[in-house]
């Protein structure tokens, strides 16, 4: 929560904020609803979580109790073997780090993109913002199929061909669209009245967006980091086409491997598809927290 | 919203801004457009006028050669009945992956943000964000083979607990054709509520908490304060929401493959499968391209709707302040 | 490589150009680098093509101590469906494994993407170690069609479908081995009778397909293959083959020996239960063995489909060499090694079917008699493929009228219009070229 010198006067007295904190609380805590509600959102989770226990129940299971018991089946004892097979025949920690590299760099790149193009388009309010963000928003709407050969050409011609820059390239365009959209539509309803009297201050457009605009939005561009950074991760087609040996493709790619032509080894792709979910649920739970760190626009007063 | 008294504003200020400068202020923000714009015509125009141009074309991909046949494939779909199929079934995606999850997930949000939030912490409403938006971490495929061993009816674990309470015909829920796009439909729901979720709490972020108290204050119930506070405060979200998930709707292909692959008999088809299905499996390069294009062009005209919407709330709101 | 970094503009100009013009950019003859051998596949290590390729790349090794050869495990979709992206760029590997048929080798070969081997055929035998069934998928023409024409892959093994059956359970109800179509019928109807559905099966992907084929050609003859798979007919959809076939189908449904509710079921599912005892037969390929090995616990047996002489089957996957690769020669020697002796026993011994091994060399007696089976399909000469080869995109047509069948949403004769539709465009579009 930046509040510096640049921003205008904020009335955040501690005893305005106090009594913000404690009066609603205290008189929330009571009532018995609020169990019944809490009860229901739970149960929905659970409802959501389903799935997963199932695959939680057949990541270590053997697959000859697979076949034999069924999905629903308690696995009598830890199976592994499966997993580590698979670990070592696609070299898992190079196709992790590949991974984790293009998600992070799509991540910090199209987020950065849709900043800079939502600030113009939502704070500069550009002539024609209408149609640039339609035109932006083409690179989500195109079906994949549709670009992959032309890109694969493309990637071959300028020497990029086999290279995860082609494919950190790729999303971080095809992402950005989302995050311009988002932004743009969010600094679409910026305070105008903060701009001014930032500028007033002799501030420079580029400070204006550092300054001022960035530690409002923080909650947005946390979504696009969290957004981007799955979204990447599981992205299976393009880097399907763009990457063709072992030591640059990602963990999509190594999962699914694990189907064959006409036979699919159900356990194993469990076990692989756990461990992979890992570092995905670790990066939102990391970011989940500057989701919660509540920045408040209202904070002009 | 008050706006901050400033102090008496220079002499250029208070002119209107066309006497006095040589152009328009925005145009001073069109370098901060210039890296998007570069990266997109490379990544996106191109490619896409690229598959225009082979929509022309009658090609069946690699080194083939290409045979130039104009609009025909244009044509020939306007007359190629799973074409149709494929566009009527989009409006079923349309409707779960908008409509429903747009409209739970609001009410998911704002659940969990405001009144959880408040009466037990915001640690048990991260909790339950998390938790609801796990199935888009999930990647397509798998949650396919999952979702083959729920439903799967023979031994799926939904009919296995509807024979034990007693059903005896459980429906076979992939299989028949009745069945197979509402089935479809419902896991798409649960594949697609954690993302408004997310979105949303993330909006209710911005929303000044005193105009909250000072609607309790005057007597406002959580619905009321819901409708008249809430909702107009993260419409920008909503449109988002709106939109985004419309043209995932309109784009949908992983989880149609992975359930159904289009069938039972051509009941789940969607467009972008079908073009999937005639650049890869038939080799119909320009025809596939053609589905794309037709597939783009609605996709486009769906968004320019929404966009026009969004922009004229926009224009009321600033209107108003 | 041999490419320099041209200015984006211009590349991007002449892109369009260089697609429609171009056609195979690949040195032809001579090998531009002899230092390295790439391969490309995507069989497990410990599949039997797994191991018997590892013995042959250390054969060449051995044979070649100054070449290195590199290889690089793919997945089954990467290279079926990206080949035809990937192999027109420089990145290529020198030999591949690839799938078999007009919608798969052929297409590669039409569009000049694979180099012909008929040369390296001729000179080093591989015409006269392979049966004449199998080298029908090693040839294509320029329309891509399997048959006749140029040389442009090499099978290592092959595979067929057959019954896979429960032999405890068939003791159980006292049925013997059914040798003919109606003593086939006899013992599912005796298992029906039991309240035990006799067939497992697949409506969602290729099984109920397969089962469908093997009818069909227990009426059909060569001349009807030929014309189905060849083009070199005329195909009746309403004739007595197909007809009989279809009716003979909706009849089992009908009586319950295929489960009603198998539209939506996967051929994963089918194995599985055939594993688990659900079901006493399972009309599957050659491709099951391993796995049943592994994971079967009952006492199971094969034998090949009653009263039948034409079998759905083929030969294997084929190594390929694409126009691209720079060490063409290195290529064809080490698929000249693959079909040596002690490579093809390693995969008889396995239970890969090898196309030119001994199978008196096999130690393991299920394995024997399934290889025994598939060398007798091979000495009649009765390999008739797969019912969804002659047409690219045929596969989910079959797929989608099957189900109907299964749903009995429509009638057998109405399938067989369904299957003809797209039949006769998709011939129409491939011998147009």
């Amino acid at each position: 929560m930046a509040t510096d010198t640049l921003t205008p006067s904020v009335d955040e007295s501690p005893a305005g904020q106090v009594l913000r904190a404690t009066r609603p609380d205290q008189r929330h805590r009571r009532g018995v609803a609020r169990w019944f509600v809490l009860a229901a959102a739970g149960l929905f989770a659970l409802l959501m979580l389903a799935p997963f226990v199932i695959m939680l129940l057949n990541a270590f299971k053997s697959p000859a109790e697979y076949s034999q018991d069924g999905p629903l089946s308690w696995p009598t004892h830890l199976y592994l073997d499966g997993v580590v097979a698979f670990w070592e025949r696609v070299d898992f920690p190079q196709k992790l780090l590949n991974s984790i590299w293009i998600s992070t760099a799509v991540a910090i790149g199209g987020t950065l993109l849709s900043l800079l193009n939502a600030y113009a388009i939502g704070v500069g309010r550009v002539k024609g913002r209408l149609w640039i963000i339609m035109l932006f928003l083409l690179a989500n709407m195109l079906p994949q199929e549709a670009l992959v050969y032309p890109l694969f050409t493309m990637a071959q011609q300028v020497g990029l061909s086999n290279s995860q820059w082609s494919v950190i390239i790729i999303f971080t365009v095809i992402q950005s669209a989302f995050g311009t959209y988002l932004l743009s539509s969010v600094l679409g309803t910026f305070p105008p009245a903060l701009l001014e009297a930032a500028a007033l201050d002799g501030a420079s457009r580029w400070q204006i967006l550092w300054k001022i605009v960035f530690p409002v939005v923080r909650p947005t561009l946390s979504v696009l980091m969290i957004f981007f950074f799955i979204w990447t991760w599981n992205e299976f087609f393009i880097p399907l086409v763009m990457l063709t040996t072992n030591d640059t493709q990602t963990i999509p790619i190594a999962l699914a491997s694990l189907q064959g032509d006409r036979m699919m080894d159900a356990t194993t792709t469990n076990a692989g598809a756990l461990v992979s979910l890992v570092p995905a649920v670790i990066f939102f739970l990391i970011f989940q927290r500057t989701l919660t760190r509540g920045v408040t626009a209202g904070a002009v007063k | 919203m008050s706006t901050v008294q400033t102090p008496t504003p220079p002499v250029e200020r208070a002119l209107p801004a066309r006497s006095r400068r040589s152009r328009p202020r925005w145009v001073a923000y069109l370098p901060y457009l210039i890296p998007g714009a570069l990266a997109f015509t490379v990544v996106i125009l191109i490619p896409f006028g690229m598959n225009v141009y082979y929509s022309l074309f009658k090609w069946k991909g690699g080194l083939a050669p290409m045979k130039f046949v104009g609009l025909e494939n244009y044509a020939a779909l306007m007359g190629d009945e799973q074409f149709w199929t494929s566009f009527r079934n989009s409006i079923a995606m349309i409707l779960a992956m908008v409509v429903v999850p747009t409209l739970i997930g609001l009410v998911l949000a704002a659940v969990l943000f405001d009144y959880l939030g408040r009466r037990f912490g915001g640690g048990v409403a991260a909790f339950l964000r998390a938790t609801y938006y796990l199935p888009q971490i999930l990647p397509v495929a798998v949650a396919g083979v999952l979702w083959n061993w729920i439903l799967n009816s023979q031994t799926g674990a939904l009919n296995v607990v509807l024979r034990s309470i007693g059903i005896d015909d459980p429906p076979n829920w992939l299989g028949s054709t009745s069945s197979a796009l509402p089935t479809v439909m419902a896991v798409l729901v649960w594949v697609q509520i954690g993302y408004p979720v997310v979105i949303f709490m993330s909006a209710l972020q911005r929303v000044d908490p005193e105009l909250y108290e000072a609607a309790e204050l005057d007597g406002a119930g959580w619905w009321r304060r819901f409708g008249a506070i809430t909702m107009p405060q993260i419409r920008p979200e909503t449109f988002v929401v709106v939109l985004t998930c419309t043209v995932a709707a309109l784009k949908v292909f992983g989880p149609i493959y992975v359930l159904t692959r289009g069938g039972p008999e051509s009941s789940t088809l969607v467009p972008s499968y079908y073009s999937y299905l005639n650049f890869f499996d038939k080799s119909k390069v320009g025809y596939g391209a053609a589905v794309a294009t037709v597939l783009t062009l609605v996709i486009v005209v769906v968004a320019l709707v929404i966009l026009t919407l969004q922009a004229r709330a926009e224009r009321r709101e600033e209107g108003g302040r | 490589m041999l490419r320099t970094r041209k200015p984006l503009v211009a590349a991007l100009v002449a892109l369009p150009l260089a697609l429609a013009g171009c056609a195979g950019g690949g040195s032809g003859g001579g090998d531009s680098d002899d230092q390295t051998l790439t391969i490309w596949h995507y069989e497990n290590d410990e599949s039997a093509m797994g191991q018997a390729w590892a013995k042959a790349i250390e054969i060449f090794e051995d044979e070649n101590p100054d070449v290195e050869v590199v290889v690089e495990k793919q997945t089954f979709e990467q290279i079926q469906k990206n080949a035809k992206i990937v192999l027109t760029g420089d990145d290529v590997p020198d030999v591949m494994e690839y799938n078999k048929g007009n919608a798969t080798a052929g297409q590669l070969a039409s569009q000049g993407l694979l180099s012909p081997l008929t040369d390296a055929a001729t000179e080093r035998g591989w015409d006269d170690k392979l049966s004449a069934s199998l080298q029908t998928t090693a040839t294509y023409d320029e329309n891509g069609l399997m048959g006749s024409g140029e040389w442009y892959g090499v099978p290592n093994y092959g595979e067929f479908v057959g019954v896979y059956y429960n032999k405890d359970m068939f003791a159980q109800h006292g049925v013997a081995v059914p040798t003919t179509l109606a003593e086939l019928e006899t013992a599912m109807a005796t298992f029906q009778a039991a309240g035990v559905t006799p067939l497992a099966e697949a409506g969602a992907e290729y099984p109920l397909g397969q089962l469908w084929y093997e009818l069909v050609l227990a009426n059909a003859d060569q001349e009807f293959v030929d014309a189905y798979q060849l083009f070199d007919g005329e195909v009746d959809f309403q004739g007595p083959e197909m007809t009989k076939a279809t009716e003979t189908l909706a009849d089992w449904i009908d009586k319950g020996y295929i489960a009603s509710d198998s539209a939506a079921l996967t051929a994963e599912d089918m194995g599985v239960s055939f594993i688990n005892g659900t079901y006493p037969m399972m009309v599957s390929g050659s491709w099951w063995f391993g796995r049943l090995v592994e994971e079967m616990n009952a006492d199971w047996g094969q034998f090949n489909f009653p009263g039948n002489t034409l079998q759905v089957g083929s030969s294997g996957n084929l190594w390929v060499v694409p126009t691209n690769a720079d060490s063409k020669s290195l290529a064809e020697e080490f698929i000249d090694i693959t079909l040596r002796p002690e490579v093809q026993n390693i995969l008889g011994e396995a239970g890969g079917l090898p196309v030119a091994g001994d199978v008196s060399a096999i130690t393991d007696e299920r394995t024997r008699t399934l290889t025994q089976n598939f060398d007798d399909i091979l000495a009649a000469d009765g390999l008739a493929f797969y019912p969804d080869w002659p047409v690219a995109g045929y596969y989910d047509v079959i797929v989608s009228q099957l189900q109907s069948l299964v749903n009995q949403s429509k009638t057998p004769a109405e399938v067989l219009d369904g299957l003809s539709g797209p039949y006769e465009e998709g011939k129409a579009d491939l011998l147009e070229g």
